[in-house]
């Protein structure tokens, strides 16, 4: 049996998956160790009808209540709260949606892939609010690079400062009318309409278990213990350094300990914020488990394109995807809010949800037909501000199955992200208005907090130890052999999906600590 | 190393190498006594005449597709009071009639199967249904002098349609009353198309058939599951 491990790695998804390729590769072997199981999809899922399951295809009554994106059918594939609890004040609920399968969220993402640009890295440079992060556009982009390689990421250059080009595989065909008319009316108002940027990944996946994992174990440096939950991190007071992570078996409950030279956190921004503050280490600053962001969604609306109507719909007019990168703030300045958000932009062939329309009986049957094929839909990604008082905790009051502390969330949305959805929306509408389209309902209501399921900081990054957790290199100020390398580091949120951030943060972090490893420095 | 450690130490590397010399000339020393034979490992305590698993590898499955109740049996309603139940029932018949060759709302067992899930549900749900039926039977009687349930269907248009709204998912109208009749909508008419006799009726190439779902099964399943937040009652938070 081994005394030690080189490197531990907590957590399994798109960063703890990115650390094992980079440093197996490079010859260091690793443990991971994962809270949840390996799931075999031919073992654990099947095709069934609605109506076979126990509660007709509705989500069962009381449990996920803040997974809006469950239902029936994959219901066991979200970490159920009961089990692993949050708390939160009652007023400023939170969606805290996780996954503990073996690979994480990175299973389930909606593989939009975007880079972060130096309007976000500098963003306190531009506006003065909050801070710049100690890196910028120019020390990520080699390594965005290469992920977009591994992720097989599809688009098309837009040459937008704020939204930066990347290593693209083509984007095929031409995209559908509806959405070029789109694109001329949002360039009449300055709003840059651009094609989508996706994650192809390999045989439609694009997940830490089929482009990441499979390479880290070629190299027969990494092993792997799944269902296992880490209670704790030990320092060595004598050293300083983190000596040994103690798990429970979530099965069995037996109590366990490994020793490691390294470890690396890769456990998604809030559980390992929550396993380092139930540690009591990191934490010179103060700073951890401050300044929670997330992206505001859930506002929008939907149309219908008249010429898509009574069986009209064709995939040349109504197929189509779109991205509506952040305009304002770029050229002018917003009086009533900081920063941007983006659109998401859709148009489809299929049949229409029933909501929209105030209609029943008869008369819903007949416009759900007349409408099929006709929806274009505008929703919101908004970059949510980092305030010092948006914060986790833990609560003394309240334990998971394994008696771990759980965490009390502590965040709400301000002004500043509430008049944001609102321009989002009432620009949407003018646009497709002025594109011929009908309006048939909108909201301007962001989703709770966490919604995006793209919490992020916590464990910000940052030049002077005293006003952030880690270094730049995702390195804790206090404890060199401990790296955070999942969406904990932020400093700012942006609009963007965060996966391409993450998955670079987590190259380059791995990189240096395998550079550091090869000089003896750890 | 501490001499008496050095001399064990020794004596070992001797014993070591006569052993190795005995396996390369066994015929000059004494065979050794051979070692104690492990006893057979105790048989299990048979369960029976046979082992209960035996010939279960083998066994083909049932030539069967399991029924699902609702094919042949009735909810048992249990939550809705009478009048509260012919409402809904009312409203079910009124906002999703049978229509093109699909069944309708009563046809699926969709007031029935509310019911249930309502009876199942949290209590600010349950509230939403108790007091949206009680005001839909109260406004009927008022404006018609009826029972919700004795309308006809002019009279339940002028009670239902006032209150109709477009809206997002997860955004169903703020006022008690909207969110009743849309949400009593969504809920009746998802649970209408995901219904069996829906699927039943449609033909297959039908674009208003239900397709399939990919079902996830509890994934190696914590066995010793319980609910973490017992004894968490009157605490100072919300548990999530």
């Amino acid at each position: 049996m081994l005394d030690e491990v080189d490197v531990l790695i907590i957590g399994s998804g798109h960063s703890g998956g990115m650390a094992a390729k980079v440093l197996t590769e490079k010859g260091i072997s690793c443990v991971m160790l994962n809270a949840g199981p390996v799931a075999d999809i031919r073992k654990d899922t099947e095709l069934r009808q609605a109506f076979t399951l126990p509660y007709r295809g509705f989500r069962q009554p009381g449990q996920l209540p803040h997974v809006f994106q469950a239902n029936e059918f994959n219901a066991n594939t979200w970490v159920d709260e009961k089990e692993v609890p949050y708390t939160y004040a009652p007023a400023s609920p939170y969606n805290w949606v996780r996954v503990r399968l073996f690979g994480g969220r990175s299973l389930f993402w909606s593989r939009q892939s975007f880079r972060l640009s130096d309007y976000e890295f500098k963003a306190k440079s531009r506006d003065g609010f909050g801070d710049d992060w100690p890196i910028s556009l120019a020390d990520l982009a080699p390594y965005y690079s290469r992920v977009e390689e591994i992720f097989r990421v599809e688009g098309e250059a837009a040459g937008l400062p704020q939204f930066p080009d990347g290593n693209f595989v083509p984007l095929e065909g031409p995209w559908g009318g509806a959405m070029e008319r789109f694109r001329k009316v949002g360039e009449q108002r300055g709003v840059p309409v651009c094609r989508q940027r996706t994650s192809l990944g390999v045989n439609g996946l694009a997940s830490s278990i089929n482009l990441l994992l499979p390479d880290a174990f070629e190299t027969g440096k990494l092993e792997a213990i799944p269902n296992v939950v880490v209670r704790e991190l030990r320092v060595n007071p004598a050293t300083g350094l983190v000596r040994e992570a103690h798990f429970v078996d979530r099965i069995s409950r037996r109590e366990m300990s490994i020793k490691a030279r390294v470890v690396v956190l890769a456990a998604g921004t809030l559980e390992s914020t929550r396993l380092l503050l139930n540690s009591k280490i990191a934490n010179s600053s103060g700073v951890m488990g401050h300044y929670l962001i997330d992206q505001i969604y859930g506002a929008g609306i939907v149309c219908s394109v008249p010429e898509a109507r009574d069986g009209k719909s064709t995939r040349e007019l109504m197929e189509g995807a779109a991205i509506v990168p952040r305009f304002r703030n770029i050229q002018t300045k917003e009086k009533d809010f900081l920063r941007g958000y983006a659109l998401n932009v859709s148009s489809s062939t299929h049949p229409m949800d029933p909501k929209n329309f105030a209609a029943y009986g008869r008369e819903l049957e007949e416009k759900l037909e007349s409408y099929s094929g006709s929806g274009f839909h505008v929703g919101i990604m908004g970059e949510v501000l980092a305030h010092y008082d948006h914060c986790v905790s833990i609560d003394k009051h309240a334990v998971d199955a394994w008696g771990i502390p759980a965490l009390h969330i502590d965040t709400r949305y301000t002004d500043n992200e509430f008049n944001m959805a609102r321009d989002a929306v009432d620009t949407s509408t003018e646009l497709a208005h002025m594109a011929g389209f009908e309006l048939l309902a909108k909201n301007y209501d962001p989703n709770p907090p966490g919604y995006s399921i793209h919490e992020l900081g916590t464990c910000r990054m940052g030049d002077d130890p005293k006003t952030s957790v880690l270094n730049k290199w995702c390195q804790s100020h206090d404890i060199k052999n401990l790296f955070v390398v999942d969406g904990s580091s932020f400093v700012s949120s942006g609009w963007q999906n965060p996966t391409m951030t993450i998955l670079a943060l987590a190259m380059r972090s791995s990189e240096y600590l395998a550079e550091q490893m090869r000089q003896r420095n750890m | 190393m501490q001499r008496r450690e050095f001399v064990k130490a020794m004596l070992a590397a001797s014993v070591s190498a006569r052993t190795m010399m005995g396996q390369n000339a066994p015929a000059l020393v004494t065979p050794a006594t051979p070692p104690p034979i492990p006893p057979k490992a105790a048989p299990l305590p048979a369960p029976g005449p046979v082992p209960w698993m035996r010939g279960l590898l083998d066994a083909k499955p049932l030539p069967m597709t399991p029924l699902v109740p609702d094919a042949v049996a009735h909810t048992q309603t249990r939550f809705f009071t009478r009048q509260q139940f012919a409402t809904l029932r009312q409203l079910c018949e009124v906002l999703m009639p049978p229509l093109k060759g699909a069944p309708g709302a009563i046809d699926a067992g969709t007031p029935e199967f509310l019911d249930f899930l309502i009876s199942v549900s949290p209590a600010d749900t349950q509230k939403v249904y108790v007091d949206g039926l009680d005001r839909l039977d109260a406004e009927a009687r008022q404006k018609f002098d009826l029972p919700f349930a004795g309308v006809d269907l002019q009279q339940a248009d002028a009670l239902i349609r006032p209150w109709l709204r477009t809206w997002m998912t997860d955004h169903p109208p703020t006022d008690p009353h909207e969110r009743f009749i849309n949400l009593a909508h969504s809920d009746i008419r998802t649970a209408t198309i995901n219904s069996k006799p829906w699927s039943d009726a449609l033909p297959e190439n039908d674009d208003r058939r239900m397709e399939q779902g990919l079902y996830w099964y509890p994934v190696n399943p914590d066995l010793q599951r319980r609910d973490s937040r017992k004894g968490l009652e009157g605490s100072r938070h919300n548990v999530g």
